[in-house]
């Protein structure tokens, strides 16, 4: 590196940088008070990396313009994915809709969009996300809380009425493996009988095993290698198939949410996409097959620099990734993509109206690090899912950052900032340094059937929730500046008491109207498979047309795959 | 040697965010309880469990909604087999407007968003020494 700097490569010429040294032992010295400097070395960003109270071009001596930095659409992307970025095409607008029943979604669907979004997010309450129908007894006490209840392929049909699957982009929130082997299938469909070929279809699935093994916990689960399978899957068909989609977003947002930092987030994210990598080209798929459309989804936290520095740092650690590791060719395949969501962990009940402010911290810093698509979680997160009035504000806001504050006009505005710089690099090593410590357990697989991951998770919770509650963590209203009148806001919650009776009619005259012969068929097929080395995705597809419900095929792989204890049980 | 207050902790039914009930499971171990966590479970199997472990408490956790469904479930099963002694809680996402509803039911007492472990530390173990 100092023949770089001899060479006139880094930021700052060799001699530049030892004057800067000398000024600032001198400053550090001579300048500051004793208690300035007995303070220094206490300081950490939340993930854990020191602050020092000043950046100088001295912390940064060794960055390579043109190698770590570049331009907007040029390696290593730090700046940006795109070479216009926002001039070119502003982040999407992507706010969730998903409550009660899918013709409920379908009306907040056309709400959001006439109000501006250009995109949306489709969620599923608790018993469609892990396998059951409305109408089995798992089921009793969740069918339309939390997002909507989805049984068949009737229900997305309902979903998107009146709405041209040919033009919007839809991401189909499905959280497991198991689950985006069915329900975007039921949307392909229903985009072939509208007579929109689904190669003309985009949109994005989360599809993580992580979310089936770790993120969330749940009575019945499928073992981790099974819903590894079941990922790979849908990766390899929809690649094949469905050219515009985007089969699998690496959730590191509700990894983040369930318990992990800035660093480990994406470090777990990233051993995710280089397991799912090596496995599609073992079934015989180049990388650049598949790259180009795995995208990932981050968390956007209160650390508001960390926060930007880890967008930066994330996409020069899949460049590197794909680039060095896989041997991309295709320039997609080296740009990590994400969809960024504001950090519903950050937002407490108490004085709700608060959050709109965190919210939009947390959003100016998503757009700050180059997101491709952003949601703003609403005041009223820890009450239940957003009202209409708490969904407009978060939308509103996204367009405020747009349209009022000018930060999309020029491309990574604040990159040269000293300190920024410093920690996108740190960011980078750590990262780096957290995927080879899951690759040396033998991959993310196998830190997950281990229990590891669990208890990485658990071991941070435990930290977060010490520093809260001794007040080394502040929450402004809630252990900081706390009113001594605070009360519990009255805040409206939507309830769908209703969303039962009509699914379990719809399921009943499902039933009913099936060929209940076909439906054994394509089943009966479906269990064989699972037992093969085949791709499931297209008896999945064929089970949902003919009207199988997404409760019997998911109780058909529990049957055939058989259940995993979740670890941390005591 | 004193007896130590002896809690069951679930998640309730298809709920999936485990990081507050684990969390409330390690303080309560930590302040000195005995704390049994069953991961996810219906009504029936907890009251099995609480059974089982013979109980003082009994602590649910959900965030999805199936609280008012659920909740009171448990109550209605532990009073069933003669449990009626045992203590239940709940924490999650639960509606304020809710609230007096689960205690109408049998709920001891619900803790939402925000409450400080010492809150939920001190409220378990009053309920356990206060018949």
């Amino acid at each position: 590196m100092s023949e770089d700097a001899k060479n006139g490569q880094c930021l700052f010429s060799e001699e530049h940088v030892r004057l800067i040294k000398d000024n600032y032992n001198d400053w550090f010295n001579t300048c500051l008070r004793d208690a300035d400097r007995a303070m220094e070395g206490k300081y950490f960003t939340h993930s854990g990396i020191p602050i020092k109270l000043i950046y100088t071009p001295a912390d940064i001596e060794t960055i390579h313009y043109s190698e770590d930095l570049g331009f907007s659409g040029r390696p290593p992307y730090v700046r940006g994915v795109y070479p216009n970025m926002y001039r070119g095409k502003l982040f999407t607008v992507r706010q969730l809709a998903g409550l009660g029943a899918p013709e409920d979604c379908n009306l907040r669907i056309k709400y959001l969009m006439k109000h501006g979004a250009t995109g949306v997010n489709i969620l599923f309450d608790l018993p469609t996300i892990r396998g059951y129908n409305s109408d089995d007894p798992e089921a009793e006490g969740n069918v339309g809380h939390c997002g909507a209840a989805v049984d068949s392929i009737w229900d997305i049909d309902a979903y998107f009425k009146d709405i041209d699957l040919g033009t919007i982009s839809t991401s189909i929130v499905t959280h497991l493996p198991s689950t985006s082997l069915v329900i975007p299938g039921m949307y392909f469909a229903i985009a072939e009988q509208r007579g929109t070929p689904i190669a003309q279809v985009a949109g994005t699935c989360q599809n993580d095993f992580i979310m089936e093994t770790c993120v969330g916990s749940a009575p019945e689960i499928l073992p981790p290698a099974v819903s590894f399978r079941m990922q790979c899957d849908v990766v390899e068909w929809i690649c094949k198939n469905v050219p515009r989609w985007n089969p699998i977003s690496y959730n590191g947002y509700n990894l983040r949410e369930a318990g992990t930092n800035a660093v480990t987030e994406v470090g777990i994210a990233v051993a995710n996409a280089i397991a799912t990598a090596e496995e599609l080209i073992k079934r015989g798929m180049k990388f650049d097959d598949f790259a180009p459309r795995m995208s990932f989804f981050w968390d956007l936290h209160n650390d508001f620099f960390e926060e930007i520095a880890k967008c930066r740092a994330s996409r020069k650690v899949w460049y590197k990734i794909a680039k060095e590791r896989f041997g991309a060719k295709n320039e997609r395949s080296m740009l990590m993509r994400y969809h960024v969501q504001t950090a519903g962990i950050t937002l407490p009940a108490t004085e709700p109206l608060n959050n709109i402010a965190r919210s939009a911290i947390q959003g100016l810093a998503a757009v700050f690090g180059g997101c491709q698509s952003l949601h703003l979680d609403s005041y009223d997160e820890a009450y239940s899912a957003p009202t209409e009035e708490a969904a407009l504000v978060s939308l509103r806001t996204q367009q405020i950052i747009q349209a009022e504050t000018g930060v999309v006009n020029t491309v990574d505005p604040l990159a040269g900032s000293y300190y920024l710089e410093y920690l996108t690099e740190e960011m980078v090593n750590r990262i780096f340094a957290y995927v080879k410590n899951i690759e040396d357990m033998g991959g993310l697989v196998k830190a997950v059937e281990s229990g590891w991951l669990h208890r990485e998770i658990s071991n941070y919770n435990n930290k977060y929730q010490k520093d809260i509650e001794s007040g080394e963590m502040k929450i402004v209203g809630v252990n900081f500046m706390r009113s001594a009148d605070t009360e519990i806001a009255p805040i409206e919650v939507y309830e769908y008491p209703e969303t039962y009776t009509r699914q379990k009619a719809k399921l009943d005259r499902l039933r009913k109207e099936r060929n209940d012969q076909k439906v054994k068929e394509c089943t009966k097929v479906l269990r064989d498979k699972c037992h093969s080395t085949e791709n499931l995705y297209p008896y999945c597809m064929d089970a949902v047309k003919n009207l199988a419900t997404h409760g019997e095929i998911a109780e058909l792989f529990r049957e055939e795959f058989g259940l995993w204890s979740f670890p941390l049980i005591s | 040697m004193e007896r130590k207050i002896r809690v069951v902790m679930a998640k309730l039914g298809l709920d999936i965010h485990w990081r507050g009930v684990y969390l409330v499971s390690q303080f309560l171990k930590d302040a000195g309880m005995e704390v049994i966590y069953l991961g996810n479970k219906f009504p029936e199997q907890i009251v099995e469990a609480a059974i089982e472990e013979d109980a003082d408490v009994v602590g649910l956790s959900t965030l999805g909604g199936n609280h008012l469904t659920l909740g009171p479930k448990v109550v209605t099963l532990l009073k069933e087999k003669g449990l009626d002694k045992v203590k239940v809680f709940m924490g999650g996402v639960i509606p304020p407007k809710h609230i007096p509803l689960l205690k109408q039911q049998g709920i001891y007492e619900v803790y939402g968003p925000d409450t400080p472990m010492d809150v939920i530390i001190k409220g378990i173990s009053d309920s356990v020494t206060v018949h």
